[in-house]
């Protein structure tokens, strides 16, 4: 197969990769404050996503996939609040393991990462229709 | 008359520099997978001096090669860089400055053949 269709498709996986990561933040964002509804439950436990490297026999191009997407086990943040309806017997409410400066981070490189699969996209457009160019007439 | 090479040199560097694409296309797009270390293809003098008839894919089952059997070796980059915990060595800089490498080789190939299709018409026009 024609290597910048290669490249096309590479950089196309690695957009669909970094938009789930993308997600993933969101949904830990949106969930920063998810307790649970019953007395002691667990609240929101944050999600984490890890990629992996996977050659496609066709093309023989490095193509990334979505390895999996787990839960982060540290341990819940621990709030006195005897009035909410997740507090336990003794007053205190877990709120979900999620730290608004660290999903910001991986926010931030999420873009870096989809704006260089961009530019790779970009370029390999650029070259199918500088080899275009040839054929016209000058 | 010695029959004229760069045409066939000149497509040779473009199969060369399209596979480099691909190869830094998945560099860039494994920069944020655990384990993985950037490639890169052998030089151009290297595919140049090969003698050695290469493997042609004619099935996808096929691993490497691809059909036109052009055989650019692809190997791991032997990086300067640290290795992070997480196993990857891949600098984005580094993937975009080789694009751009890439970029301006294709540039000047591109202009090359031009430049001499336009000669080969001229000749043809004039006699």
């Amino acid at each position: 197969m024609d290597p910048i269709a290669t490249a096309l498709k590479v950089a196309a996986s690695g957009l669909h990769a970094q938009s789930e990561r993308l997600r993933i933040v969101s949904e830990n964002l949106a969930n920063a404050q998810s307790t649970g509804n019953t007395p002691g439950a667990d609240p929101y436990q944050r999600k984490t996503i890890a990629f992996a490297a996977e050659v496609d026999r066709l093309t023989g191009g490095d193509f990334v996939r979505i390895a999996d997407i787990a839960r982060d086990d540290a341990p819940f943040r621990v709030e006195f609040d005897p009035g909410h309806e997740a507090a336990d017997e003794d007053g205190y409410v877990k709120l979900p393991n999620v730290n608004a400066l660290v999903e910001m981070a991986d926010m931030s490189e999420a873009n870096r990462a989809y704006e260089a699969n961009l530019q790779v996209i970009k370029q390999a457009r650029d070259l199918i229709s500088m080899t275009i160019d040839l054929m016209r007439n000058q | 008359m010695e029959p004229v090479q760069l045409f066939n040199l000149a497509s040779q560097q473009a199969r060369w520099l399209s596979t480099r694409q691909a190869v830094i296309a998945g560099n860039v797009a494994n920069a944020n997978t655990a384990g993985f270390r950037p490639m890169d293809v052998e030089s151009f003098a290297t595919v140049l001096s090969k003698t050695s008839p290469s493997m042609v894919a004619t099935d996808t089952m096929h691993l490497g090669g691809d059909a036109f059997g052009s055989a650019v070796g692809i190997a791991e980059r032997e990086s300067e860089v640290p290795v992070r915990p997480s196993g990857n060595s891949v600098k984005l800089e580094d993937e975009l400055v080789k694009a751009g490498e890439i970029r301006r080789g294709f540039e000047l190939n591109t202009a090359i053949v031009k430049a001499f299709h336009r000669m080969i018409l001229m000749a043809a026009k004039t006699s």
